[in-house]
């Protein structure tokens, strides 16, 4: 997939490009608000991570420029505003998706890899992995054509994985995506362990393969091989 | 004691202290003026018996009428100094006695010596002095009441205007929005007041925005450095294969940023509930959110072997979703991080009140830890949980409240 990043934090718009570069996807940034203007009017993006605040400009005139023109590009906007106007203006301008500073990778990631899937399979809510394959729509997996029950986290956590296969997510992101910043997520490293343990197990109960791999202690690896 | 209590007690003090001066020296002074009076009329007396004596060579009759008497007494050898007195009056007619003045004089009659004393009664002076007297105590006791009453009446009304500030200073919040109206007043001293406390409440009120501005901005501009922080750790682990004391390290800077961010949002979240930013009011299902939140936290529940008892009524109420989010997810993080193995907790949820009373050890003080920042002993949290909770139950005027019945703890949310 083709991602523009448009941050005028430089730390933050390369470790985000970091993290998207490879496999699949292509990354493009833009670091004001100018030169992303210039570069959505130009090129066609599956997804642009958009920062609200910019120098010469605000990104919500960005959204505001593709939709009058007419382009469907995803847009998933990422700002140190946590305001609900901000959040409202956006969704309603055409954003698909708005991430609240700070957030991990992996979060971003999940998120825009939902929304490019949103985009690029109209109708065909279908997500295949190897021998998994989940219905979006429906909420179910089949692991070699077998539905296989999982609860709402572990179903999560697994979307959450396959976005961010090949990356190594920490504990902290899982937790966060899991049960939200409103919780204090120190308490719920321990849980996160049974959950993985109970995925792995209906994975492989099932006929497929262990993707999961313990990283350092730190966090777990979603692996294809 | 009140300014007029005390202003009054004062006033008549003084009052009643320079009447009575002012009547003792009135005393004085009339009573002086008419003995001189008295003392005129012995002399006009004795001059006429002198003159008898010249015309007549003899002594007048011994007469007595008009209050005065006059007596002689032959002297022989003596000399007499001529003096006046006051004396004892006898009163023929009415038989008893009464004050009096005399002069004692002499004369000389065909080369005797006779002793004069001419009498007369003070009676009526003394009558006079009395109704003077009774006039000015009049006059003193009618002054007091009528000051009293006129200080109180018109004391009041000037210090209206007083009152009305202090009552104003009195209400004066700096949550609250209405500022402090002027007081008109025609006395330049509590003009000046009214202008004083207007524009300190002005200034207060000025300094607190600043200081909440500078918290909400100060927290906002954290969160780029800290999703700079973040962003790196999560590529920084992406690169190599780390030794487990690498890993260690790194998750503990991962726990720490987690909880700056935690603190931070908090903060932030603070500063926009007391700046009234939250303005999203929507309906909101609180049962719905109760059994969210009891989802995301159904791990630990099981895992501490809590017993859950719940009782959930169907109540919506207009309010920010996320706000009432947090609420929740705090009170039931705190029930549950509390509580003990094998613990219980209850959720009841009726149309006018949400109470989670939950089992857990030792007590704490409710204004205390309603405190920002501040944390029981053994808590892991960023001691803000309760404040926001009692920010948050504030902002919608909702009640929130503490019991403690032996080792059960009870939140209660009236609405």
């Amino acid at each position: 997939m083709k991602i523009l990043i448009v941050e005028d934090e430089t730390g933050l718009r390369d470790s985000i490009e970091a993290y998207f570069t490879g496999n699949d996807s292509i990354c493009e940034t833009a670091k004001d608000f100018t030169s992303a203007l210039a570069k959505v009017s130009v090129y066609r993006y599956d997804c642009v991570i958009l920062d609200l605040t910019l120098p010469q400009g605000n990104g919500l005139d960005i959204v505001k420029h593709l939709k009058d023109n007419g382009h469907n590009d995803g847009v998933l906007i990422i700002s140190a505003k946590d305001s609900l106007d901000d959040r409202l203006t956006g969704l309603d301008l055409g954003a698909d998706d708005y991430l609240t500073k700070p957030f991990h990778l992996s979060e971003l990631k999940s998120r825009v890899t939902a929304i490019v899937r949103r985009r690029s399979f109209d109708g065909n809510n279908n997500l295949k992995f190897n021998e998994i394959d989940i219905d979006l729509a429906a909420k179910t997996v089949k692991v070699n054509n077998a539905v296989v029950k999982f609860t709402r986290k572990e179903y999560s956590l697994l979307l959450y994985f396959i976005a961010n296969k090949g990356k190594v997510v920490s504990k902290s992101a899982i937790a966060e995506h899991l049960w939200g910043d409103s919780i204090d997520i120190a308490d719920n490293f321990d849980f996160i362990y049974s959950h993985i343990k109970n995925i792995r197990k209906k994975l492989v109960e099932a006929g497929g393969n262990d993707y999961i791999q313990a990283a350092y202690g730190m966090g777990y690896k979603f692996t294809e091989a | 004691m009140k300014l007029l209590t005390k202003y009054n007690r004062i006033n008549i003090a003084v009052t009643v202290i320079i009447m009575l001066i002012t009547g003792i020296i009135y005393y004085y002074t009339i009573s002086h003026i008419l003995t001189n009076q008295i003392d005129k009329d012995l002399v006009l007396e004795e001059n006429e018996v002198f003159s008898y004596v010249s015309k007549n060579h003899r002594l007048p009759d011994v007469y007595e009428n008009n209050h005065q008497q006059i007596v002689f007494m032959l002297l022989g050898d003596k000399q007499i100094e001529r003096r006046f007195l006051d004396t004892v009056y006898h009163d023929a007619d009415e038989k008893d006695m009464e004050a009096g003045r005399a002069l004692i004089s002499s004369v000389k009659v065909l080369g005797h010596n006779y002793r004069i004393m001419v009498t007369q009664s003070k009676v009526e002076t003394e009558d006079l002095i009395q109704i003077i007297f009774l006039i000015t105590i009049g006059v003193i006791v009618s002054l007091l009441v009528i000051l009293i009453v006129l200080n109180r009446v018109i004391l009041k009304s000037i210090w209206k205007p007083f009152y009305k500030i202090l009552f104003q200073l009195k209400e004066f919040s700096l949550a609250n929005h209405p500022v402090i109206s002027t007081t008109p007043s025609t006395i330049d001293e509590f003009k000046e007041l009214d202008k004083a406390v207007i524009s300190m409440a002005d200034r207060v009120k000025n300094d607190y925005q600043n200081l909440k501005a500078f918290t909400e901005n100060a927290s906002h501009e954290l969160m780029t450095p800290i999703s700079v922080i973040n962003s790196k750790l999560d590529t920084l682990v992406q690169t190599d294969e780390f030794t487990d004391k690498q890993s260690k390290l790194l998750n503990d800077i991962y726990g720490t940023v987690t909880r700056l961010t935690r603190l931070n949002k908090s903060m932030l979240l603070l500063a926009k509930i007391e700046n009234g930013l939250i303005p999203d009011n929507q309906d909101v299902d609180i049962k719905e959110v109760l059994e969210e939140c009891l989802y995301q936290h159904e791990e630990m529940i099981h895992q501490l072997n809590i017993k859950l008892v719940t009782n959930l009524q169907d109540k919506k109420i207009q309010a920010s979703k996320s706000l009432i989010e947090i609420l929740l997810n705090n009170l039931l993080s705190n029930a549950i991080r509390h509580n003990y193995q094998n613990g219980e907790l209850t959720l009841k949820l009726a149309p006018e009140k949400l109470t989670i009373s939950n089992t857990g050890k030792g007590s704490f003080d409710f204004g205390q830890v309603l405190k920002r920042f501040h944390k029981s002993d053994g808590s892991e949290g960023i001691g803000l949980g309760l404040t926001l909770c009692k920010q948050i139950c504030d902002n919608y005027g909702y009640n929130f409240d503490y019991e403690q019945d032996n080792n059960t703890h009870i939140f209660s949310v009236a609405f």
